[in-house]
């Protein structure tokens, strides 16, 4: 054999060892899409959805006229009003609160003990609602509303009395949940944000002086001196307002601020 | 000698004047086809592709919990919705809007969706309504600040991963679709969908 024809050989050795290593892809075991099939729509899907939510629908809204009905059946006119505007109120029944939020036995949980039950919701992340906020938890005593908390941005919120559900009540509520956010955030080292806690609740409660004491220390640390001076100061007004009112012995427990604010004014006025 | 290159020249070249004078009077073929049928040519993304991925996401958001979950607490109503961002990651372009559009469609359909408008078309809205408490008679008027608040907002993002070597080339699609609770950030459901392409170019001929 030539050197020519042993060349030859081992070349055609080489293509014949490249054409069996050469990968293969194999995509027949799975479904395989080819040009002129068909891609199936989603009408079924369509229909079957719409039929299971129009029987839903229409079952759920038989269940909730039924609740309405029940409800408003002898209600006094303040839980009547209460339910017509999608708000819990202290002492509905069963059948109330669950017209008041617009719910059905489906959304709650309930935990009986003696005359006592605990209504909380079902199913998690999904609280039932009022027209103020998320429902937490209902307590009820004796068939009727005795307590309820809302899950708000500023923490739970209980109603246990009357006043509480009021606006004024909401919004005390609130404040004083900013202000123990405030606090926290000054105990954490972050006193800008607690800062910003403080001022937000004192559009809230703005006849707290203990509230003003805190943004003026803030303040005051913070090398802010003439908004620090303005807060000591109404600090001191709203306690004087507030010995006027004779408001128990809020002024004595106070003291301690009072000489600080005062010793404060006097430093940050000789600037 | 330099006649006959002369004339073979001329050959070739009134040869070539009839083919492309062929080419040219061949006429254009335009046919409708049903648009379910599948009609791939490139191996890129196409309107097969999209109908898949509408197809699945239909299915698996209809069928999901979180449509149940929703209505056992809220007395029976239905979700609302409200389309957002679905994000192109890859480096085709891919018309979102042709799925996103047939989820919509099957969100109000079947009843058990209240898709809400979002993003330019409710911008649109608002201008209209706005445009109507000025010239709109009062009994006519549409309310200002009555719209629904959604509940949920669809999310997704389309990535893709593509692998070649000579004539063949795998392309693979995956479509991630997110439900998040606007109030807690909560996905109460997540679709997907993969699509995987084997596309293999013959050489001309073979």
């Amino acid at each position: 054999m030539t050197t020519r024809n042993m060349t030859r050989a081992a070349a055609l050795g080489l293509l014949a060892l490249a054409a069996c290593t050469q990968r293969k892809i194999n995509p027949e075991p799975v479904t395989v899409m080819r040009n002129g099939e068909r891609v199936p729509d989603s009408e079924a899907k369509i229909a079957e959805a719409r039929d299971r939510a129009a029987g839903d629908q229409a079952r759920t809204t038989y269940t909730r006229d039924s609740i309405m009905a029940a409800a408003m059946t002898g209600c006094t006119p303040d839980v009547c009003a209460a339910v017509t505007r999608g708000e819990v109120a202290l002492g509905m029944n069963e059948a109330q609160l669950m017209a008041a939020t617009r719910t059905t036995p489906t959304a709650w949980s309930v935990r009986r003990s003696g005359d006592a039950a605990i209504y909380t919701s079902a199913i998690q992340n999904e609280s039932p609602r009022d027209m103020v906020s998320a429902v937490a938890l209902v307590q009820v005593q004796n068939g009727r509303v005795a307590s309820y908390a809302y899950n708000e941005p500023s923490g739970m919120r209980i109603v246990q009395k009357a006043g509480d559900a009021s606006a004024a009540a909401r919004a005390t509520a609130t404040g004083n949940a900013l202000v123990q956010q405030g606090d926290e955030l000054v105990a954490s080292g972050n006193a800008s944000l607690a800062l910003a806690r403080y001022d937000q609740a004192s559009v809230l409660l703005p006849n707290d002086p203990m509230l003003q004491y805190r943004i003026a220390t803030l303040l005051d640390q913070q090398l802010r001196p003439i908004e620090a001076l303005m807060r000591y100061k109404r600090f001191l007004h709203q306690l004087e307002l507030e010995r006027i009112n004779a408001v128990g012995d809020a002024y004595a427990k106070q003291a301690a601020a009072i000489a600080h604010a005062k010793e404060r004014i006097i430093v940050l006025e000789k600037r | 000698m330099a006649k006959f290159s002369f004339t073979r020249l001329t050959a070739r070249g009134a040869l070539i004047a009839l083919v492309a004078a062929a080419a040219a009077c061949s006429p254009k073929q335009v046919n409708r086809i049903d648009p379910a049928a599948v009609t791939d040519l490139s191996g890129r993304w196409n309107d097969t592709d999209s109908r898949l991925v509408a197809n699945e996401l239909i299915k698996q958001s209809l069928d999901g919990p979180w449509l149940k979950r929703f209505s056992d607490s809220h007395g029976g109503a239905a979700p609302t919705v409200l389309v957002g961002g679905f994000s192109n990651k890859t480096y085709e372009h891919i018309a979102v809007g042709t799925f996103l559009n047939d989820l919509e469609r099957a969100f109000t359909n079947s009843g058990a969706v209240q898709v809400m408008a979002g993003g330019t078309a409710r911008d649109q809205i608002r201008d209209e309504r706005a445009d109507q408490q000025t010239n709109a008679n009062a009994a006519t008027r549409a309310k200002l600040a009555n719209e629904t608040g959604a509940r949920y907002m669809l999310q997704g993002e389309i990535q893709a991963i593509e692998d070649s070597e000579g004539k063949e080339k795998v392309v693979f699609y995956q479509i991630d679709a997110t439900m998040v609770d606007m109030e807690s950030n909560a996905k109460v459901w997540i679709g997907q969908h993969k699509i995987k392409k084997y596309v293999l170019r013959k050489r001309v001929g073979l």
